[in-house]
């Protein structure tokens, strides 16, 4: 299996915290039963990593730091935080902020919609309409519903579908080169 | 003039310069060609960089993506794209720790590189290759690495080497221009130069031209004055001797019309006034062969016959001093011309060739066949090329210079003095000859002599009967006309004598002055005194003639001279009565010379009428006036003698009546012998007795002539005894 060096830096990184056993007892499970921790690695990187093809609109909830928001029982933990130490969007540094509930208030760039019980990822899907964020979802967490981004695996490797009409409706303009890269593109 | 020179030298300077301007602006030229050529080839190899380089920024801007999400599917995508290009020969993108993600790499190429992350542009042969980095939003992606294919520096040498011999060929041909355009320009101005001179020079000649015809145009008029006024004055003289004799005709016909008289009568005076009128004629016909408009009378002639026919005529001309050779051609063709006037050509240029030789010499005439070419009819005007008979008259005398040989033709033309020559016998040589389609030509040296050749035309085709030449009709003379020959050369005198005794003249003859006083002291009847006018023995020809003629006032004198006329003539002019024959003369002239001087006062001769019967005197007076005669009358025989005596010899005749008042005609007539042993006498009787008739039958002078007479009679009478009436003669 062949990753991106971020990516593998990461999952080397996760697992030797994981080695530590420093990981909360909340998060072992859910990862374990969902996707392997390198995916999962990978993933964290790709989320800010998004950012460079992306152009938000002016009313966009800019702070000092440009949000990477998670709403739900995300399984990534601190390979997050430590993914994108020293990374930026927009020239700002990135704060992950967790929300149990999609806010389009809440100051995001980047929201990753991992979903949970009481908050399924259709009904953060519904909040965030129109929104000026860049919602990602992922075909691993079993549910409905389909961001702007969506992560899919493709013989082993993470690729992605991008829902255009979705980023245009939001006020988001997508690279085309990201574009390009896509496994699918919903168009008008 | 030194300063347009100084010009001209200023400015082919500069020409010379011109060549080193032009070599030293065509190098210029090619130092800026080889100058432009090496930045040109900086420029194209930077803008070769350049372009590689946009090239794999272009394709990093497009890598970004699939580098940045590790999708090599999509990266060689974007690889694989470039094969479209077939410059570019490589082509790989290297991920951010310097691995292969994607490449293209076409047969034959080298190798890709190992991983680079910097590396200048780097130009193999033909190839190039850049690197890039592949940077998005400040990250440092990985790197691209292209190599195109370029053109390389030989083949670009090459390209340049073409440009390089243009150009250099550019600047040979700005140098030879320019060479050739100052030389050209040099040329130029040396024409333009020459141009002015000729151009001046063809002004002054011009000018020079234009003088020169006013001058050559007052000449012409001079001469053309001249000209006219010689022929004007000698046609003038001529015609007013003709319309003399016209106007004395018609004068005599209106007399005969007035007196009432038979218009039959009056025809002798029409005939005579006919006469004049053909010889004014054939004055203008002699006029118009000057002219070259005489009607020629063209015949078939054998110039050799012609010529040793002329030969003794030629001979009689030419006189003893000079010698006449004829050299004849065997075989010589025939010529188609008129021959009086080919004998009259020839006449001319032996007179001519005489005069040339006042101290005596040669004449050659010679005769040929001759063939004109081409060549030589091209150098002369107006020859046609051809066969032509030949005469060339030669003499050893003067020669002419150039100056008189130039004007030998033209009429009027002469280098003899004034009364001497008629400048027409050149003249009438070349009208001649060239009326009847033939060439003349003169050569003469100073010196030398001078020999003039004429052409004529070969007679082809039938040989039409030859003309023969009639012997010309001489004016013959009477045995009563007595001639005195006075003569020192023996020859010439004998050959004188010879002549006038074959014309019928009574002829007497002196070697000298004295002697020839004597003879005409001794011999009655002498009517003509012929005499050379340089006599030996201190009385030359015109002191014997004044002494001859003191007591002969009815004699008549005529002079022959081989030399100038200046001993006779005074002021150009004859004395009158006196008339001159020159030596050498021909039978004819001698003739014709001896004639006129005998008739010269005879023409209208006195006759003295003696007749008591006034009347009878009055009719016979009419008769003879009828006939032209000047009239003296005498009624007795007194009156008869005593006007004798003083008529001085000036009566040519007496008619007598036989019956007079005072005497018998008989014993008037043996008086009046007694006083003029010459002269004619009728005598009128009504009978001729027997004893009348004896009584002068021994004298030839003395006629019969019976009572009443007619007019006709009484002319046979007159002309029996050498008494011609002017206007009857026949």
């Amino acid at each position: 299996m062949r990753l991106h060096p971020a990516a593998k830096r990461i999952a080397r990184a996760a697992l030797a915290g994981t080695a530590c056993a420093c990981l909360p007892p909340w998060f072992a499970p859910a990862v374990a039963s969902e996707a392997s921790p390198l995916e999962v690695a990978v993933k964290a990187t790709y989320l800010y990593k998004f950012a460079p093809f992306v152009s938000w609109p002016p009313g966009a909830r800019r702070n000092a730091r440009s949000g990477l928001c998670i709403v739900g029982d995300a399984p990534f933990g601190e390979t997050l935080e430590r993914a994108v130490a020293g990374q930026s969007i927009e020239g700002r540094p990135i704060a992950v902020r967790r929300y149990a509930q999609a806010d389009p208030a809440a100051p995001c760039m980047v929201m990753y919609l991992a979903g949970s019980p009481a908050e399924p990822v259709e009904r953060s899907l519904e909040a965030m309409r129109g929104a000026p964020v860049l919602t990602v979802t992922d075909a691993a967490r079993g549910q409905s519903g389909r961001g702007i981004i969506h992560f899919v695996l493709d013989e082993g490797k993470v690729r992605f579908e991008i829902d255009n009409r979705a980023a245009t409706a939001s006020g988001l303009t997508i690279s085309s080169r990201l574009l390009g890269l896509a496994r699918e593109v919903r168009r008008e | 003039m030194s300063e347009p020179v100084a010009s001209v030298r200023g400015v082919s300077g500069l020409s010379r310069l011109a060549p080193a301007i032009a070599i030293a602006t065509a190098v210029g030229l090619v130092v800026a060609g080889v100058i432009m050529a090496i930045y040109s080839e900086r420029s194209l190899s930077d803008q070769q960089v350049r372009a590689a380089h946009v090239q794999a920024e272009i394709l990093a801007s497009s890598v970004t993506a699939a580098l940045t999400f590790d999708d090599r599917a999509a990266a060689q995508d974007y690889i694989d794209a470039l094969r479209a290009n077939p410059e570019i020969r490589a082509a790989a993108v290297y991920d951010g720790d310097g691995r292969l993600f994607a490449s293209l790499l076409r047969p034959d190429e080298a190798p890709l590189p190992a991983p680079v992350r910097r590396l200048p542009p780097l130009e193999a042969g033909n190839r190039l290759s850049v690197v890039v980095p592949v940077v998005h939003e400040g990250i440092d992606l990985g790197t691209i690495y292209l190599r195109l294919v370029v053109e390389s520096v030989v083949q670009r040498l090459g390209r340049y080497v073409g440009i390089a011999i243009l150009v250099v060929l550019a600047a040979l041909v700005f140098v030879v221009l320019s060479v050739s355009q100052s030389a050209l320009g040099r040329t130029h101005r040396e024409l333009q130069r020459r141009a002015e001179e000729l151009s001046a020079a063809h002004h002054d000649l011009q000018h020079q031209v234009e003088e020169r015809g006013k001058v050559e145009e007052a000449l012409r008029q001079a001469q053309k004055m001249e000209t006219i006024g010689q022929l004007t004055g000698g046609v003038a003289h001529d015609f007013n001797n003709l319309l003399t004799i016209i106007m004395g005709s018609f004068e005599r016909i209106r007399r005969g019309l007035a007196r009432g008289r038979d218009p039959s009568e009056m025809q002798r005076a029409i005939d005579n006034g006919m006469q004049g009128v053909q010889r004014a004629a054939a004055l203008t016909r002699s006029l118009l062969a000057f002219s070259r408009r005489q009607p020629l009378d063209p015949r078939p002639v054998d110039v050799n016959r012609l010529v040793a026919g002329m030969s003794d005529m030629l001979r009689r001309t030419l006189g003893e001093q000079v010698a006449i050779e004829t050299v004849v051609a065997g075989g010589l063709w025939r010529t188609h011309v008129d021959p009086n006037q080919l004998e009259n050509a020839i006449l001319n240029l032996a007179v001519n060739a005489r005069d040339a030789m006042p101290a005596g010499g040669k004449l050659t005439i010679e005769t040929a066949n001759a063939y004109l070419d081409e060549r030589y009819a091209g150098s002369v005007a107006d020859v046609e090329p051809g066969q032509y008979v030949q005469v060339c008259v030669t003499d050893t005398g003067t020669g002419m210079d150039r100056e008189v040989l130039a004007k030998a033709f033209d009429p009027f033309f002469t280098t003899k003095s004034i009364g001497q020559g008629t400048g027409l016998g050149l003249s009438q040589v070349y009208g001649f000859v060239r009326q009847s389609g033939g060439h003349v030509r003169i050569y003469s040296e100073v010196g030398e002599g001078t020999a003039v050749k004429i052409y004529l035309p070969r007679l082809i085709g039938e040989e039409a009967a030859l003309a023969d030449d009639a012997a010309p009709a001489l004016a013959r003379g009477a045995p009563h006309e007595r001639i005195l020959v006075v003569e020192d050369e023996d020859g010439v005198r004998e050959r004188s004598v010879e002549i006038l005794a074959e014309l019928g003249y009574g002829v007497l003859q002196a070697a000298d002055g004295r002697e020839a006083l004597a003879v005409l002291e001794r011999e009655a009847g002498v009517a003509l005194l012929f005499t050379d006018v340089g006599l030996p023995g201190g009385m030359n020809g015109r002191q014997l003639a004044d002494q001859a003629c003191a007591g002969r006032p009815g004699l008549k004198v005529l002079f022959t001279t081989g030399y100038a006329r200046n001993a006779i003539v005074h002021d150009g002019r004859l004395d009158p009565g006196v008339r001159l024959i020159t030596k050498p003369y021909t039978a004819e002239e001698l003739a014709a010379a001896v004639r006129a001087a005998l008739d010269v006062e005879t023409r209208r001769p006195l006759v003295l009428v003696v007749e008591d019967e006034i009347l009878v005197r009055m009719n016979t007076v009419f008769m003879l006036e009828e006939m032209g005669f000047r009239i003296d009358e005498a009624g007795t025989a007194a009156d008869a003698v005593d006007k004798m005596r003083r008529a001085d010899g000036t009566i040519g005749a007496a008619i007598i009546d036989i019956g007079l008042p005072d005497r018998r005609g008989d014993e008037l007539t043996a008086e009046l012998r007694a006083l003029r042993p010459e002269l004619p006498i009728v005598i009128a009787s009504g009978y001729v007795s027997s004893e009348l008739g004896q009584r002068f039958a021994g004298d030839p002078l003395v006629r019969f002539l019976g009572k009443p007479f007619e007019r006709s009679q009484l002319a046979v009478a007159l002309n029996a005894l050498g008494v011609r009436a002017p206007d009857d003669e026949d």
